[in-house]
């Protein structure tokens, strides 16, 4: 399955869950990263880490180790 | 809960998510009128104020830092919800106000809900209606407020349209309050978990689908309106806007893979930049004010202890405290633009990735970047990092930070290196030994991050989300106020702890031998002063302190007066320069040319061996010796306070003036080995 960190540049998703077990999994809920939601890769950093993510109309700067816990469709 | 009640007014709480319009809000109602407070048991600080009396409300408001949820993560999140729940001087808020972004509702409704459901009173203030108002979109504060059961007001912060009906609404909460029975405050810890996020998240999707409503204008304007609405209510589709257009345009270039790094270092370069020249001018001049004051006061008065206390201690150590003041202004007013334009996210996002490497974080880089005006500020600036170990790291390299403290240090024994006509060769080298501080902070850092477990014993999953909010043209007003707030709050925490400092090495330098005897004869009024200064220092107690480290000093070539100034530097490192020139004006033996700090420098002798004192490898060492170490108390102290106990502080100093003495030592005499005296 694939997951929000392996986006393409400009590319969409739909989030089908988000791994409960990860650390971070709490803060990346509140930050709004829900399943049903469509996400979508704006930037990536100069070193390809982290990327910017958009989500509920916002941009969200996040580690693709930490974006690797938001599963998609 | 108060007992009181009746005699103390009440207390109405601000909580709001990050870039929600939180600040705008406490400063309408407060008129800027605001004081600091620190939560008691830390030193992290937020803002109480009554509200201004043309609301004719009278209630304390508490402003606090920004919160996604009620679940907290940094120390910031975790004082922010506990001054809620109860604060330990307040108590619990009777009202709790919280600002929303209209056009954000789906991600700032998280936090309302959680309040309503922990039994908070609650007041929705819905801001940046303006902008979703470009979007022909308003919510509809009546079903807002009926699907959340608490009160709901929408407000313009420019035009303050809306404030009237707010204050409506807290007078008539308020009224209510009193009167009805104390509710049952629940943390929301108990009732909160993992599904039950997904649940209210569920709830949120349901609320936004129903609240966003046209604004009814004419019928072009209608039918975009409706389109927008149409994606918005579209269930699967992104459940709110999508971000800003012209946001997404500019990241194209800010945010891109190689320009996006080119121009952070561009605005870097720039911030360095001004921080040193437009802040230099600005130095000179209070520098030289408080000396000219200085010289007033020896003019004028009988040479007496008191005379000196008030000269050399009071006045000396206060300048010393304000002459960083242009500096810190002008870094606090250029963070304050980049943050409010939306940059500085973006520079903590681009350089997070080479700051993991080295056990960092990218929300250590605004904390870092100040720490290259002044550390305490810095120190401070940390408490927005959620990982403890990456915070508490972050605090133990800002003392590596070149701080401005060491450029007068710098400046003089560059010019002390460089013949005065070769202007650009200066320049060249202070740029070098800010590279080189900066690079060897780096390779610092990055080994005692190899040790890292044993000294923070606390690892924690590091961590890195964060909002970037749309680029906006900075409110220059708020900038402006926000600078003139952090400055004060350096000035009053530093302030006094340099100045008490600088009191104990004057008291050192200046007892117990008050009434020296000099040959007269012959001599000018001022020349005597300074003999008498000179016998005065002599055989002082900070000489005798200088004498037990000389052993240490003959080693790095220097001898026991720069021991002193070196100690003395503890009180502030800029002390280092000022007593240099104390000692060195007077313990030179030709009193010809001694009209200068460079010329006695330039003629100092090492008391043993005649050899000179100040050679280039010695002042190279010196370089050395001030880009590593630690030596400035009120870092010390705020370090302590920071880290909340004395281990971290107390490794800084010793390992920091370790490697300092060790580099200093490996320079002088390597320089020697290759024939440079």
């Amino acid at each position: 399955m694939r997951t929000a960190a392996e986006l393409n540049y400009r590319e969409k998703g739909i989030i089908s869950e988000i791994d409960y077990s990860h650390p971070s999994s709490k803060r990346i809920m509140e930050h709004g990263f829900t399943p049903g939601q469509t996400i979508e890769l704006i930037c990536k950093s100069t070193f390809n880490d982290p990327i910017a993510i958009s989500i509920r109309g916002t941009l969200i700067a996040i580690r693709k180790s930490e974006a690797g816990c938001i599963k998609l469709k | 809960m108060k007992i009181d009640t009746a005699l103390q007014v009440p207390l109405i709480t601000l909580v709001g998510p990050p870039n929600s319009g939180k600040t705008t809000l406490f400063n309408l109602l407060s008129g800027k009128n605001y004081k600091t407070v620190n939560y008691p048991g830390s030193t992290v600080e937020y803002y109480t104020s009554r509200i201004l009396p043309k609301y004719n409300i009278q209630a304390e408001l508490l402003d606090s830092p920004g919160i996604v949820s009620l679940l907290p993560e940094s120390i910031d999140e975790k004082v922010a919800v506990d001054s809620l729940y109860s604060h330990p001087t307040l108590g619990a808020p009777d009202l709790v106000i919280t600002t929303i972004d209209s056009c954000q509702l789906s991600r700032h409704l998280l936090l309302p809900i959680q309040l309503v459901s922990s039994g908070f009173n609650v007041i929705i203030v819905l801001t940046m209606t303006d902008i979703l108002a470009k979007r022909d979109l308003k919510v509809s504060e009546n079903r807002l407020s009926k699907s959340l059961n608490c009160d709901v007001v929408a407000i313009n912060g420019r035009t303050k349209q809306g404030v009237d009906n707010l204050i409506k609404l807290i007078n008539s909460n308020l009224e209510r309050i009193k009167t009805a029975e104390k509710k049952n405050i629940l943390p929301h810890s108990l009732i909160e978990n993992k599904t039950n996020l997904l649940d209210t998240f569920k709830e949120i999707e349901e609320i936004v689908n129903d609240v966003y409503e046209p604004i009814k204008v004419d019928k072009i304007n209608l039918k975009t309106a409706n389109n927008e609405l149409k994606v918005l209510q579209d269930g699967s589709a992104s459940n709110g806007f999508t971000p800003d257009e012209i946001t997404i345009k500019i990241d194209r270039v800010l945010l891109h893979r190689f320009w996006g790094f080119l121009v952070f270092l561009l605005v870097m370069g720039l911030t360095f930049t001004s921080i040193f020249w437009i802040a230099q001018p600005l130095m000179n001049f209070v520098d030289e004010l408080f000396t000219n004051l200085n010289s007033l006061v020896l003019e004028n008065f009988e040479p007496g202890w008191l005379t000196f206390l008030i000269s050399d201690g009071i006045i000396s150590g206060t300048g010393s405290v304000l002459v960083f003041v242009p500096q810190i202004l002008i870094l606090f007013l250029i963070l304050g633009l980049l943050e409010d334009s939306g940059y500085l996210a973006r520079g903590a996002m681009l350089i997070d990735k080479p700051l993991s490497k080295i056990g960092l974080n990218g929300r250590s880089f605004v904390p870092m970047l100040s720490g290259f005006a002044c550390a305490i500020p810095a120190m401070i600036a940390a408490r927005t990092i959620p990982n403890r170990k990456e915070r508490l790291f972050t605090i133990f390299i800002i003392p590596l930070m070149s701080c401005s403290a060491r450029l007068p240090v710098y400046a003089l024994l560059i010019a002390y290196l460089i013949p005065k006509d070769n202007a650009w060769l200066g320049g060249f080298l202070l740029g070098g030994i800010y590279f080189l501080s900066t690079i060897s902070s780096i390779v610092v850092a990055w080994i005692i991050n190899k040790f890292s477990k044993r000294i923070f014993s606390d690892e924690g999953s590091s961590s890195f989300i964060l909002e970037l909010p749309s680029y906006k043209i900075p409110k220059i007003n708020a900038v402006i106020n926000h600078t003139y707030n952090s400055s004060k709050q350096y000035i009053l925490r530093a302030g006094p702890m340099i100045l008490g400092f600088s009191l104990v090495l004057w008291f050192l330098t200046f007892f117990p031998n008050i009434n020296p005897q000099v040959e007269k004869e012959g001599l000018t009024t001022e020349q005597i002063q300074n003999l008498e200064r000179a016998e005065r220092l002599e055989h002082s107690f900070a000489s005798d302190l200088g004498k037990i480290i000389q052993p240490f000093m003959t080693p790095i070539g220097m001898d026991w007066r720069i021991g002193v100034s070196l100690i003395s530097a503890f009180a502030a490192r800029e002390v280092f320069v000022s007593s240099l020139a104390l000692t060195f004006k007077v313990t030179s033996e030709d009193d010809e040319e001694q009209s200068t700090l460079l010329n006695s420098l330039t003629t100092a002798k090492i008391g043993a061996t005649g050899e000179k004192l100040f050679t280039v490898a010695t002042s190279i060492g010196l370089i050395v010796f001030f880009i590593f170490a630690l030596q400035c108390l009120s870092t010390v102290a705020v370090s302590r306070k920071e880290t909340g106990g004395w281990k971290i502080p107390i490794l800084q100093v010793f390992i920091f003036t370790g490697l300092a003495y060790f580099m200093t030592f490996l320079t002088v005499n390597g320089l020697r080995f290759f024939g440079v005296q």
